[in-house]
């Protein structure tokens, strides 16, 4: 907090402006950041765009190779499963499932957690206590253990699925909301309109929440790599999307049988899921240097 | 010290008790009647039945079916297993030391790798080793960890053939269980062929092991990173160097014991994050372990298996959390004096 400076501001940004100015600098950032729009557009999208349905076979061309292999045909660009299904269409149908529903699992656990984590940092005493010691107990739990049982609570299912990924996700966001808001709170410009006599929901909504929203936003990217790759796993277990849903761990672990005479059906999902979780990482990695550098100015 | 370990140990009961809770009220929220989940007798008589209610205490009230639950659990009985009608103990002292053995190799090497790597990243900060390790380490942080291992399975078993792709240890080998820690067993066993088996046990590991260590690696090489970022920052490496100490004193002197201090105080909390991955690396390479052994339970609807075997699991974790915080703080005395508060 450069003090000296307090006159000057005037002649800056926008804090939000800011961080945009700095987070675009880096190249490496700017593409992970146009992959990750990529993605969202084919997300929304994918059924108009795909070439095939995603569950029509196409019986007379089997298990063929991707385009660019001798065997190949241009009509399949990356070839087909072992029912005839072109794996293009399938990939991109998948981008809807995996990608574009962990976005919407972050979402509704970033408004439950802050809601909770918000209120938790006003309490005190034993109430405090005893939701800290709570959270240590849920976050020391592997996550991908706790989706496990609450799918086993409620059945297998790419809803139920959904669910439990929720819930596993919110106690980071009260974690992480509950220590910003504590940190905010013990702050001048807090106290400063406390003393101007503003509730403590005033202040959260008006003073606090816009200085901790990129926080919030840079654990909602490293929520939402673990969300796709939860949604991937529980799928490739069998627990999470039913077989002919084109979710990308399902198709992956449906071409495990194929994988010595097809490899394509294996390693194109899990680049995929690969190429989806990097875009993510590198969008939250460029924010929280964007946010560390802007701090340092 | 006392005091920290009181806290420690308070903290420890108190998250036991929390656990447990969770566990039992799992019972009440598993389909199906919640004594014949907690007992796992799918089978049972009336007789047995009966027997089972006074046991579990299930027509008391709510606390008292707990405490009934908690002794049960304190004279080691886990229940049946739904699937196999055996002892689900046993079974969790058969396949655990699997796990905690392909657990604890993954992470020696995942800091063996990752924890170097990590300072040299920091030494060269904002030049070309600095960007290749960081970039590996976002790759290694990415992979789904499923794939990750058929394609080590396709490239190093099948196509190569250097290593095997499945199980623990060849069936030509009989080694008796001891521990139930291969190696240890393997040691201690008369067997003619004791380094063949030796030698086929590591062969065995070696693919599994390096699959999990990949994430926590990465994880490994970012926190060495930002630590030994900060500590070159402090007054007292401004001070060595002033004093006139080579780079290499400074570094291997000063800089890499304190930053080891911060790496150490988060191996607790990246344990969780390596279980889970080898809980799935575990049904990959047909591992005989107790996450490969919880996912088949889910398959099979075995409620009691689920709930031990999350019990278990948890209770593993958390005392490998509690042991790094300890050998944390005596390490560094600072953290034992700052616990008085509430933190």
């Amino acid at each position: 907090m450069a003090r000296h400076k307090i006159y000057q501001e005037e002649e800056f940004p926008s804090p939000f402006i800011q961080l945009w100015l700095i987070f675009r600098q880096s190249p490496v950032v700017m593409i992970g950041f146009g992959s990750f729009l990529f993605l969202t557009v084919l997300a929304v999208f994918s059924p108009l765009l795909t070439p095939y349905s995603p569950v029509e076979s196409h019986l007379n061309s089997l298990l063929l190779p991707p385009a660019w292999d001798d065997a190949g045909d241009i009509s399949y660009l990356l070839g087909t499963d072992n029912l005839g299904r072109d794996m293009l269409s399938r990939l991109m149908h998948g981008t809807s499932l995996t990608f574009g529903l962990s976005f919407i699992v972050v979402i509704i656990s970033l408004v439950i957690g802050v809601i909770i984590g918000s209120l938790s940092a006003l309490t005190k005493g034993i109430k405090s206590s005893f939701l800290n010691h709570f959270l240590d107990v849920i976050l020391s739990i592997p996550s991908l253990l706790l989706a496990i049982v609450i799918v086993a609570i409620l059945g297998p299912g790419l809803d139920n699925t959904l669910w439990a990924i929720v819930m596993v996700l919110i106690p980071q966001f009260v974690h992480i909301t509950r220590n910003a808001v504590k940190e905010e709170l013990t702050k001048d410009y807090v106290l400063a309109s406390r003393l101007d006599g503003a509730g403590s929901l005033r202040i959260l909504s008006y003073s606090v929440f816009p200085n901790i929203i990129e926080k919030i936003v840079s654990q909602a990217t490293l929520a939402q790599s673990a969300a796709i790759l939860d949604i991937a796993a529980l799928g490739f277990l069998g627990l999470g999307a039913p077989i002919p849903l084109p979710e990308w761990g399902a198709m992956l672990s449906n071409g495990i049988d194929l994988f010595y005479i097809a490899p394509w059906t294996v390693y194109l999902p899990g680049l995929a899921i690969l190429f989806a979780v990097v875009a993510t990482n590198l969008v939250g990695e460029g924010m929280r240097h964007a946010i560390r550098q802007r701090k340092e100015s | 010290m006392l005091v920290f370990i009181i806290r420690r140990l308070n903290l420890f009961f108190f998250t036991m008790l929390l656990l447990t809770l969770l566990t039992f009220s799992l019972s009440f929220l598993f389909p199906g009647d919640p004594l014949v989940n907690l007992s796992g007798q799918i089978n049972a008589t009336p007789q047995q039945l009966e027997q089972l209610k006074l046991a579990y205490k299930s027509d008391q009230g709510i606390m008292q079916q707990y405490f009934a639950y908690l002794s049960h659990l304190a004279e080691g009985d886990l229940g049946l297993s739904m699937a196999s009608q055996t002892q689900i103990t046993s079974e969790i002292i058969n396949l655990l030391p699997a796990t905690i053995e392909l657990s604890l190799i993954a992470l020696m090497l995942a800091m063996f790798v990752g924890i170097p790597l990590g300072f040299i990243a920091a030494v060269n900060h904002r030049k070309t080793a600095d960007n290749i390790i960081l970039s590996v380490a976002m790759l290694g942080y990415s992979v789904p960890v499923f794939w990750l291992g058929l394609v080590a399975i396709l490239v190093f078993s099948i196509q190569l053939g250097w290593f095997p792709s499945a199980g623990q240890l060849s069936l030509v080998y009989e080694i008796e269980h001891v521990t139930g820690i291969q190696f240890i067993d393997i040691l201690l066993s008369d067997s003619v062929y004791k380094w063949q088996a030796f030698r086929d046990a590591s062969a065995h590991i070696v693919l599994p092991a390096c699959v999990v260590a990949t994430a926590p690696a990465t994880i490994f090489i970012r926190l060495a990173r930002s630590s030994m970022l900060a500590v070159l920052e402090t007054h007292y490496i401004k001070a060595a160097r002033a004093k006139g100490l080579t780079f290499r004193q400074i570094i291997f002197r000063h800089a890499v014991r304190n930053s080891l201090l911060q790496i150490i105080r988060h191996i607790g909390l990246q344990f969780a994050n390596l279980v889970t991955i080898a809980m799935i690396t575990e049904v990959i390479f047909s591992w005989p372990g107790i996450g490969r052994w919880l996912i088949e339970s889910i398959y099979q609807r075995d409620y009691t298996g689920i709930q031990s075997g999350l019990l278990v699991l948890s209770t593993f974790i958390f005392i490998v959390h509690i042991v790094t915080d300890f050998i944390y703080a005596a390490l560094n005395p600072l953290a034992r004096e700052h616990n008085h508060g509430t933190s």
